[in-house]
């Protein structure tokens, strides 16, 4: 009886040390995920290809995250594969990298690398987007 | 034990880790279009707290079978420390026999999945603009995803509380035949 009680004791301790334990990270991302602005945003997207063409987009939006953004620009196209972190994007303006090789396309905001995926990538007034074909050297 | 034996009993074993594997395989495809729901951490456990020893080549070949199906990744990378620390906790928990214990210890390993998965992130950071970025970048990465690590803990929680006793009793017969037995 004793034992069954002190069983149950612990079991109480573990759930609430658990339900705490998931409010403190409802309020971590609350307190620090990103926060999307809504309104009227202009924005800039540029993007260099394997030959170091350069093509830049300029346009307003009221998208709150970079995949919207890149539809609503005119011209360019993008395509890549979902995963559970959002579009792994592989082809842009019709120009695949190949991951094989050491391929991919970088994402910078304002000159800094992107620490999101696109589909959760903020988009702020003033962003300047750079999209650009990278080989990876080790 | 002679020859004989000592045959048998090794294809037993192989056997039963090509099994042990291939549950997990199918389990993880059968659920794969759920996003964070899985029966990995599950079998992981149940699997350490009865086939004990042999977890010790089931979880590195699963983690080379994830590796050429689906690429070796970053997400690879995190594999190799995540599931053989869930079955070292396993292991050292052996003697727990509550299905609460084993749902709220499924459940923080699905809570804390992203902050786990995080540790290569630092180490890239860091690498490209030292620790403060590394620390920086991973912490951000960690905090995107966790809406992804709140799902993962309930599903693990309501995974192992349904699961854990009818697969114990198979386990146990298991083992009481002999499947399982050094």
């Amino acid at each position: 009886m004793e034992s069954t009680k002190k069983a149950a004791g612990k079991i109480m301790i573990g759930v609430i040390v658990l339900v705490t334990v998931i409010a403190a990270f409802v309020i971590i991302y609350n307190v620090f995920g990103a926060k999307p602005v809504e309104g009227s945003k202009e924005i800039s997207i540029e993007v260099v290809d394997n030959d170091e063409n350069r093509t830049v987009y300029v346009l307003k939006t009221d998208t709150e995250y970079l995949f919207e953004a890149m539809e609503e620009a005119d011209g360019l196209t993008f395509s890549g594969k979902d995963s559970e972190y959002g579009m792994n994007v592989d082809t842009v303006n019709g120009v695949t990298a190949d991951m094989d090789e050491g391929a991919y396309w970088a994402f910078y905001v304002n000159g800094e690398y992107c620490n999101y995926g696109i589909d959760s990538q903020p988009v702020l007034d003033g962003d300047n987007f750079v999209i650009e074909y990278t080989i990876f050297t080790p | 034990m002679n020859t004989t034996d000592k045959v048998k009993s090794l294809v037993k074993n192989i056997t039963l880790i090509g099994m042990m594997i291939a549950v997990i395989e199918v389990c993880k495809i059968a659920l794969g279009f759920l996003p964070n729901i899985e029966l990995t951490t599950f079998w992981i456990i149940m699997f350490t707290l009865f086939f004990r020893k042999r977890m010790l080549l089931v979880i590195p070949v699963f983690i080379l079978i994830e590796g050429t199906m689906y690429g070796f990744g970053l997400w690879w990378i995190m594999y190799l420390y995540i599931w053989p620390l869930l079955s070292l906790m396993a292991r050292l928990f052996r003697r727990q026999e509550s299905v609460w214990f084993w749902s709220i210890l499924s459940a923080v390993v699905g809570l804390f999945f992203g902050f786990f998965c995080a540790m290569p992130y630092v180490v890239i950071g860091a690498v490209g603009g030292g620790v403060r970025n590394g620390l920086y970048a991973g912490f951000t990465w960690w905090v995107a995803g966790i809406p992804w690590d709140l799902v993962h803990c309930a599903s693990n929680f309501v995974l192992m509380f349904l699961l854990y006793h009818p697969i114990k009793l198979v386990m146990k017969k298991a083992v009481k035949y002999n499947i399982g037995s050094d």
